[in-house]
């Protein structure tokens, strides 16, 4: 073992690993905040979501209100007239569901039977009791609510408002039922997401007998899931496919490429008034900025880590050779000419060692003198 | 002479009568704002001009609303489209209203131009425009070579407010914007097209819709790596090789500081004339922070450590003046590996942080 090359190769290597380590930790430590960062965008999606879902449910219930509400709907309830509700109320649809998503309206006689569909006229009196618990609970309490069904002709967000006759005797209910659709279509226009409604396809077969028959086509089947609306077929069916969303009972996330873009995918569970599972909505979100600045970021700070171990290693040599050992060097081959029998005369300049090793040339010329002496 | 009279008069009076049956005023049938869905398939790209920040392009603009005045009786509700195409399609169009949308980043007056229009029974009406121009790109340089690009196409509504004319799209717009099968680009690699809302503010608090349909395209940083990464690379070897072709025995430089600063001023000439080049080639480089210039400034700065190095120890042994011969000689042996591998270590994180 020689100082000359153990020394420095020890102090390096003990630089390099703490220079390594602290980059790790660094690196870890950027890495938490990128994934803070990624962790508000998805509550922020998640806020999004629960906000646009829960206005637009109150936005159905006040609607559901306003036509309880009114006297002629009150009258006709009450007499059980279908013709003088859809003369008073076709119109109304009709400019609701072209220009507002308004998808569904129907009024309900208790404890859940369907008095008139305005969205399907031709169908009515069945007892809707055992798939719509919502309208079943209104007609039982008399007090409105709002929340997410899947209905005879599809899913929708849905507000129910009790309908009382002239006496003010409870009569029955009126629900409006609002379209996913245009919901989702608004939020990715708003705000950049991609969105993609799935619903359990069980209940769509069983529930929603009056559907558009081409939503439940195997093209949009995922695993016990059918599509039925999505912002983006393509991209969400690389993002959200059948083992993410067949257990979904708490909201998911996670992160996933398609298109070479990195995404941040929610996956929100869909319950109905009863707690019972719906479906899923997954929103998804370019995550590509914030992974590319940590990637960026692990760059640099690995070039920075080199560049630390490569300046100190240098002064490490610089410091260990040029002031010590080098000196050492030119001293060891003055005393080993004294030790041959020369004279050892000095040939570098001393003044310039530091103040250890001129006291020691200044011995090494001291015997150098003393055999000079000597031998003259 | 009376015959022309009549002649004149019954153009006259046709143009009149089919003034009065034209409507080409906004449909409020179903409300404020019309909602007009947008889509863009990329026919063909002619070419992509980085320097100008332009391309050529043939693209299909299908713009789809609904007008309840054009709605059909109940008893056609069944039948086919009417379907115009060319002149005919810009006579209808003169009859009736169609959203007065713009390309808005369309450089200069289109090489081509046709028009198809179909007007279903139930009032919904699809207008087609093919359009073969030069449009303005916006080029991002930051990740060059490696480097995605957007082949915009922006088609606005300047005419009239979000709150009257609305562009939108969904799924069906979405499906037809896509590139051609047949659509290529030398030295890029084609991907989807993506659709996008982004209004622009109007006067006294307004806005007005727009819709920016973006056409992928990445890079096939091949070529470039060959072309311009290799001499910037091979360039930076200049300075170093002015650092070790000098020797220095028992503390003492050996070769003259001169000709070694030759070589560096040679080099500095060499980077040069590579930058100019370079820039020469792909001006939109020389404007903005890139891997290309950020290697370009690693040279000159090694060209600089090279000089100061040769200058402060060889010539004027600032350091042996300080601390002794052996500690310059120690400093010069450790700035000799260690000046390249910073300048190298450099460059590599440079070309990373492009291609990540």
């Amino acid at each position: 073992m020689t100082f000359r090359r153990s020394a420095p190769a020890l102090l390096i290597s003990i630089v390099a690993i703490v220079i390594a380590g602290l980059t790790f930790l660094s690196d870890r430590l950027f890495s938490g905040l990128t994934a803070a960062v990624e962790e508000g965008q998805f509550q922020l999606m998640q806020s999004i979501l629960d906000t646009t879902l829960r206005r637009a449910a109150d936005d159905a219930l006040a609607r559901a209100e306003i036509v309880a509400a009114m006297p002629s709907a009150r009258q006709a309830v009450a007499a059980k007239d279908r013709d003088r509700l859809l003369a008073e109320f076709n119109e109304m649809f009709a400019i609701q569901k072209e220009r507002r998503g308004v998808d569904q309206v129907q009024f309900h006689l208790p404890p859940a039977m369907s008095l008139l569909r305005l969205h399907a006229p031709q169908r009515s009196g069945d007892d809707l009791s055992r798939f719509r618990p919502m309208v079943v609970t209104v007609n039982r309490e008399r007090a409105a609510r709002n929340g997410l069904a899947i209905a005879a002709t599809g899913p929708a967000i849905f507000g129910v408002a009790p309908v009382r006759d002239p006496q003010g005797n409870h009569a029955g209910t009126v629900e409006f039922g609002l379209n996913f659709g245009p919901l989702l279509d608004g939020l990715k226009a708003a705000y950049g997401l991609e969105l993609a409604l799935f619903m359990q396809e069980k209940q769509l077969r069983e529930f929603a007998t009056g559907i558009d028959p081409a939503l439940l086509s195997d093209q949009n089947r995922v695993g016990p899931f059918m599509r039925i609306h999505a912002t983006n077929r393509d991209l969400l069916r690389q993002l959200a496919r059948d083992g993410d969303i067949a257990a979904v009972n708490e909201p998911a996330r996670y992160t996933r490429e398609a298109q070479d873009v990195p995404y941040g995918v929610l996956l929100m569970p869909l319950r109905d008034d009863a707690g019972q599972s719906l479906g899923v909505i997954a929103v998804a979100r370019d995550f590509s900025g914030s992974r590319a600045a940590a990637g960026r970021s692990l760059v640099w700070q690995m070039c920075l880590a080199a560049f630390a171990i490569i300046l100190l290693a240098g002064v490490v040599i610089v410091v260990l050779r040029g002031l010590l050992l080098r000196p050492l060097e030119v001293l060891d081959r003055r005393l080993a000419a004294l030790a041959e029998g020369g004279q050892g005369g000095i040939s570098e300049p001393s003044d310039r060692f530091c103040t250890e090793m001129q006291r020691l040339a200044e011995r090494a010329g001291a015997i150098a003198a003393a055999a000079k002496g000597r031998a003259s | 002479m009376k015959a022309a009279a009549f002649a004149l008069a019954l153009s006259a009076a046709c143009a009149m009568a089919a003034n009065a049956a034209a409507d080409t005023s906004l449909p409020t049938g179903k409300g404020l704002p019309v909602v007009v869905h947008t889509a863009v398939s990329f026919i063909e790209i002619v070419s992509f001009n980085e320097n100008a920040g332009t391309y050529k392009a043939t693209v299909d603009l299908r713009l789809r609303w609904e007008d309840p005045r054009l709605r059909r009786p109940a008893g056609e509700a069944n039948d086919p489209p009417k379907v115009y195409r060319g002149q005919p399609a810009q006579a209808r169009t003169a009859e009736i209203w169609v959203p007065a949308v713009e390309l808005a980043n369309q450089r200069a007056k289109e090489t081509y131009s046709a028009l198809g229009l179909r007007i279903f029974p139930s009032g919904a009406v699809e207008m087609t425009r093919r359009v073969s121009a030069e449009f303005a790109a916006p080029f991002e340089v930051e990740r060059f070579p490696f480097d995605r690009q957007k082949l915009r196409l922006e088609v606005a509504m300047r005419d009239e407010p979000a709150g009257a004319v609305r562009l939108a799209f969904d799924q069906s717009d979405l499906d037809f914007s896509r590139a051609g099968a047949g659509v290529a680009l030398d030295g890029w690699s084609v991907g989807a097209v993506a659709l996008r809302s982004d209004p622009i503010a109007g006067w006294y608090g307004a806005s007005h819709s727009r819709v920016l349909a973006a056409l992928d395209i990445a890079r096939q940083p091949g070529p470039i790596v060959a072309a311009i990464f290799i001499p910037l690379f091979a360039s930076l070897l200049i300075p170093l090789l002015a650092i070790w072709l000098n020797r220095i025995e028992d503390g003492r430089f050996t070769i003259e500081t001169f000709e070694l600063i030759n070589l560096t001023v040679g080099g500095l000439f060499a980077v040069i004339a590579l930058n100019f080049t370079v820039n020469a080639a792909y001006q939109p480089l020389s404007a903005g922070d890139n891997a290309v210039t950020r290697l370009f400034s690693i040279n000159y700065g090694a060209l600089g450590a090279s000089l100061l190095i040769n200058v402060l120890l060889s010539r004027f042994a600032v350091v042996e003046r300080l601390a002794g011969r052996y500690v310059q000689e120690q400093l010069f042996y450790v700035l000799a590996w260690a000046v390249p591998a910073m300048s190298f270590a450099l460059g590599a994180a440079v070309v990373l942080v492009a291609a990540i």
